[in-house]
């Protein structure tokens, strides 16, 4: 899959990471895909966004991360009933899956994350926002 | 000037960076993001890079000092860099993380202290190498050189 197949309104990315280096470069990759990209740096700033009426497409989100860890926020993301959004984990242990599922996410991807997964995410991503758009 | 005898140096540069465990894969799918919109990308991220990962060596410095025999908390920080170093290719760092982890893991003080000093000497090494070979990209460049990022 190219950047150029991906069509449509752009798709919301939230980048939950308190690793600077990993936030630029997810950032980077999104924006080949012509996401509207927000960073937070701890698991509270993404669940206060979501308190302010922001909405997203979709939530990359690492585990460990000061204040409150990706799991716990997920679980408070999901409690507020965002249940539409795609949130991916992503973590360097394999055996961290199963923490993210539990607390709600669809998706789980080790760290350093392929480049080439993230396309297909986010083309389902928009075909399922442009979908619902019709 | 010979450009493209510089990048061949360039090249000759990198292959050893890749050949001496330095680098692995990670760094050639960070280049794979650079293009014409973010011609200097892979620098950026080597320079945020470096600044990133020299605070958080400095942070566990001061918790080994801090926190004595506080493995967990040591184990956090050195997570955090581990996690940095992984995302560029950094790999003989990412050794020394893994390392420092694994003493952590037995309670071995000694063990820690020795892998953080092996860290910082690859720190300074690849710091030192990768400075070199972004200026001898700059300097093949067909602009000539840009403005030196700090690393």
């Amino acid at each position: 899959m190219t950047t150029s197949t991906v069509q449509g309104s752009p798709v919301k990315a939230l980048i939950v990471e308190d690793t600077p280096v990993h936030a630029l470069i997810l950032s980077t990759i999104l924006r080949k895909f012509h996401c509207e990209i927000t960073v937070a740096e701890n698991g509270n700033e993404a669940v206060q966004l979501f308190l302010e009426g922001k909405k997203f497409d979709i939530i990359f989100c690492d585990k460990e991360m000061p204040v409150m860890s990706g799991p716990e926020a997920i679980e408070k993301i999901r409690a507020l009933g965002e249940s539409h959004v795609k949130i991916v984990g992503v973590s360097a242990g394999y055996d961290l899956e199963q923490s993210f599922m539990s607390a709600g996410a669809d998706i789980f991807l080790p760290k350093p994350m392929k480049f080439d997964v993230v396309g297909p995410i986010i083309q389902e991503v928009m075909n399922k926002k442009n979908n619902s758009m019709v | 000037m010979d450009y493209s005898n510089l990048r061949r140096q360039a090249a000759s540069m990198k292959k050893g960076l890749f050949d001496q465990g330095h680098l692995d894969e990670q760094f050639r799918q960070v280049e794979d993001l650079q293009d014409e919109a973010s011609p200097n990308f892979v620098e950026e991220v080597a320079v945020l890079f470096f600044k990133d990962s020299g605070r958080l060596i400095s942070n566990l410095e001061q918790a080994l000092e801090k926190y004595p025999r506080d493995f967990n908390r040591w184990d956090a920080y050195m997570q955090q860099l581990k996690g940095s170093c992984s995302s560029i290719g950094a790999s003989r760092m990412k050794s020394e993380c893994m390392s420092f982890k694994d003493n952590c893991g037995k309670g071995n003080v000694e063990g820690c202290m020795g892998c953080l000093q092996k860290l910082k000497r690859e720190h300074a090494i690849l710091r030192q190498k990768l400075e070199s070979y972004f200026q001898l990209l700059r300097q093949a460049g067909p602009t000539g050189a840009a403005t030196r990022p700090v690393m």
